[in-house]
């Protein structure tokens, strides 16, 4: 199996058992979805009271993580370190592809998606944070995919170059004709992509920052209220963005087979080291954030369900423990005994991690205040917070179709690290 | 032309004095004294839990009837298809103290619903009404998120936020479906300051709180509880306007900070040197 994986050709059982699962996946999802749109999107949630779920977590997950990795990106060819350069379209095509499948995950959470595209537009509320979260990623992601454009343009043109029929005629209008390998033109390529660049940081860094005020400007929910997520989900994008970037260079060079040396190794080992420092930073954040919030009488019945309560479980073992304390100390031995396999493990439980993490706080943010008239807890009104059958399906389509796309990417688009 | 210049001035100092008195008399007032401006109250001392307000606004407004509304004091929630519900209430230190409360959208006067749907879906009308204008709304449920008492919710059918609308196309010719339904005059419909007069001569007799004379900065919709909502275990809501712009200004500000120190400390990492792991490695 592992040696199947390893010669990482197209031809072999396990790629094709990889990319059917995943299009599995992606049926699931959209059964699920077309299920919602033939009955009613009530079998999408587990709560009236609770609106927020999975869907949104997933999205705030997924444009998080590509706001980080556009931050990780932006290291390389807009601070200029040339060490990261090696990773930049990589890494750019991840946030990329995150960010659209994240966008996706909240279009399918709204009752009138197609309604958003118009009215955004024609009556914009200048107010609402949501308004200002929609316009910006809209232009990020705008600025992403033509920074992307440039970054494999030149590799697309020598593809392009050096094939016939068809996949000529494919891959030179993916670069719309623009089939010049002269240096000159490489040069140009790099001017427009660090100016696309810039520009996707700062909305990128922007809409997030509006992204966490949809949480920190609502008064009527006092577990997000105030400033901290708007701060907070900047350094968790950071992170994340190593996360994304770490394993998935680290999982494409093991399936195909490659060694991850010299320039890339080192790098790697580097990063290691920023993320898990990161790491550390989040974790004060939480502690700063659970510590504040237990003085707050308001806020320390929410922070409860965390500590001990029903979300205790999710909070102590994917929180804190598979997210945060076990990472670091796994990357800092992996760093020091030079083990790739700690870097993987370590990203990964990151992630998932994370991914708990977010829907844990959306969803506790949620559950006080909840109208009871005869005063009943919303313990008893909500007696379970976990995610439906139908949302868990669409989630773990998006999921499918994420992985598709990179694993189509790395396969057709040129976004191998030039090592030498 | 002379004219008009001085017209447009006077308007303008006309536009400033009442502004700048506006703001130092605090928002509200000089809105809840136009005659155009209406309120509804609820007394729950007179409230006897017959619903037939529920079953007036279900009627009018065409929204499905369900189960809930049959006479139990179940206790029943607002959806997308409940506007309005009553349900009894008890008060905490006095458990023999039972009340009925008609329950619905307080028809706050700064609405924070309408100050974050992101494509101005709600409006809070002159009359005082705010609604939702369902052909535009994209559900995306942050207005209730927002709203102090929770009351927009989600129709999963048509797929978007609904809520009571005070009969806003039935007013003021005609009183909102469920105090014309109400029995013995629980409920009570007219222009705003008169209603708030009443509302606070009455809540002095029954010795009793005034629900929304303050909360959230004041609502169009009052009602008369026989003691506070604290004790009555409802939602409480802030006795000011919920999410203000200022302090909206204020905690995205901290988020650009945030996002300079972030840019700042990229910037100071990429002015660091290669580590020197190569030498050490090749050593080894
Ligand atoms: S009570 Fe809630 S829904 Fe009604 S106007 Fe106030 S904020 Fe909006
Ligand atoms: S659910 Fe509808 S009315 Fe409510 S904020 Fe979203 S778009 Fe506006
Ligand atoms: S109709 Fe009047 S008395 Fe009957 S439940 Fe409604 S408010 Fe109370």
């Amino acid at each position: 199996m592992d040696s199947a994986i390893r010669t990482g050709n197209a031809k072999s059982p396990a790629y094709y058992i990889w990319i059917s699962s995943l299009i599995a996946l992606m049926v699931l999802g959209g059964y699920a979805q077309i299920m919602s749109l033939l009955t009613s999107l009530e079998i999408m949630e587990f709560s009236l009271r609770i609106p927020w779920t999975m869907m949104v977590s997933n999205y705030v997950f997924l444009v998080v993580s590509s706001t980080g990795l556009c931050i990780v990106s932006s290291l390389g060819h807009v601070f200029g370190m040339k060490r990261y350069e090696l990773l930049s379209k990589r890494c750019v095509f991840l946030a990329l592809v995150t960010i659209i499948f994240g966008m996706s995950s909240i279009a399918l959470h709204l009752g009138h998606p197609e309604r958003a595209l118009i009215y955004n537009i024609i009556t914009p509320n200048l107010r609402s944070p949501i308004w200002w979260m929609g316009t910006l990623y809209s232009f990020y992601i705008l600025f992403i995919a033509v920074e992307f454009w440039f970054l494999v343009r030149m590799g697309m043109a020598k593809k392009a170059n050096s094939s016939t029929d068809l996949k000529q005629k494919i891959y030179s209008l993916m670069v719309a004709r623009k089939t010049d390998e002269t240096p000159e033109s490489l040069k140009n390529d790099h001017k427009w992509a660090r100016i696309a660049g810039v520009l996707a940081l700062i909305f990128g860094l922007s809409a997030h920052n509006t992204l966490g005020a949809v949480f920190g400007h609502t008064e009527a929910r006092v577990f997000w209220y105030g400033p901290y997520y708007p701060v907070y989900f900047l350094f968790s994008a950071a992170f994340c963005g190593y996360a994304w970037l770490i394993s998935a260079t680290i999982i494409t060079y093991k399936v195909k087979g490659k060694e991850i040396a010299g320039k890339l190794k080192k790098l790697l080992f580097e990063m290691s080291k920023i993320f898990a420092l990161l790491l550390c930073i989040g974790l004060l954040f939480t502690s700063y954030k659970l510590g504040f919030g237990l003085l707050n009488p308001a806020k320390a019945k929410s922070i409860m369900l965390l500590l001990n309560g029903p979300f205790s479980l999710p909070f102590w073992l994917f929180e804190i423990a598979i997210g945060s304390l076990l990472p670091i100390i796994i990357l800092l031995y992996a760093a020091y005994k030079k083990k790739i396999g700690g870097l993987l493990t370590a990203s990964i439980m990151v992630l998932i991690g994370v991914f708990v993490m977010r829907f844990d706080f959306l969803v506790v943010g949620e559950v006080y205040p909840m109208f009871s008239p005869m005063g009943k807890d919303a313990l008893v009104l909500v007696p379970s917070f976990f995610p439906v059958l139908m949302e868990i399906f669409v989630i773990a389509g998006i999921f499918g179709a994420l992985f598709l796309s990179y694993t189509l990417g790395v396969k057709f688009l040129p976004l191998e690290e030039e090592l030498q | 032309m002379v004219r008009r210049t001085t017209k447009t001035r006077r308007q303008f100092i006309k536009f400033f004095a009442t502004t700048s008195i506006g703001l130092s008399l605090g928002s509200s007032d000089p809105a809840e004294a136009s005659p155009r401006k209406y309120g509804k109250l609820h007394d729950t001392t007179k409230c006897i839990g017959c619903k037939r307000c529920v079953s007036a606004c279900k009627r009018w407004n065409k929204l499905k009837i369900d189960r809930d509304e049959e006479l139990t004091d179940r206790e029943t929630d607002l959806t997308g298809k409940s506007w309005v519900v009553v349900n009894l209430t008890r008060d905490k230190r006095n458990r023999e103290d039972l009340h009925y409360q008609h329950w619905t959208c307080q028809h706050c006067i700064k609405p924070a619903c309408a100050g974050v749907c992101p494509v101005k879906a709600i409006k809070k009308l002159p009359e005082g009404p705010v609604v939702i204008d369902e052909k535009k709304c994209i559900g995306c449920r942050y207005c209730y998120q927002a709203c102090p008492y929770k009351v927009p919710r989600f129709d999963f059918e048509k797929r978007v936020t609904r809520k009571c609308t005070m009969c806003h196309d039935r007013i003021p010719r005609v009183k909102p479906a469920c105090v014309t339904a109400c029995p013995v005059g629980a409920l009570d419909f007219g222009v705003k300051q008169e209603i708030l007069t009443k509302a606070r001569k009455r809540t002095e007799e029954v010795g009793g709180y005034l629900l929304g004379e303050h909360e959230a900065g004041g609502t169009d919709f009052l009602t008369i509880l026989t003691t506070t909502p604290e004790d009555l275990g409802l939602v409480v809501a802030p006795k000011k306007v919920v999410n203000r712009d200022l302090d909206k200004l204020r905690i995205t500000s901290y988020g650009f900070s945030g996002a300079s120190l972030l840019t700042g400390l990229m910037y100071m990492y990429s002015r660091t040197e290669e580590e020197e792991t190569e030498e050490t490695e090749e050593k080894e």
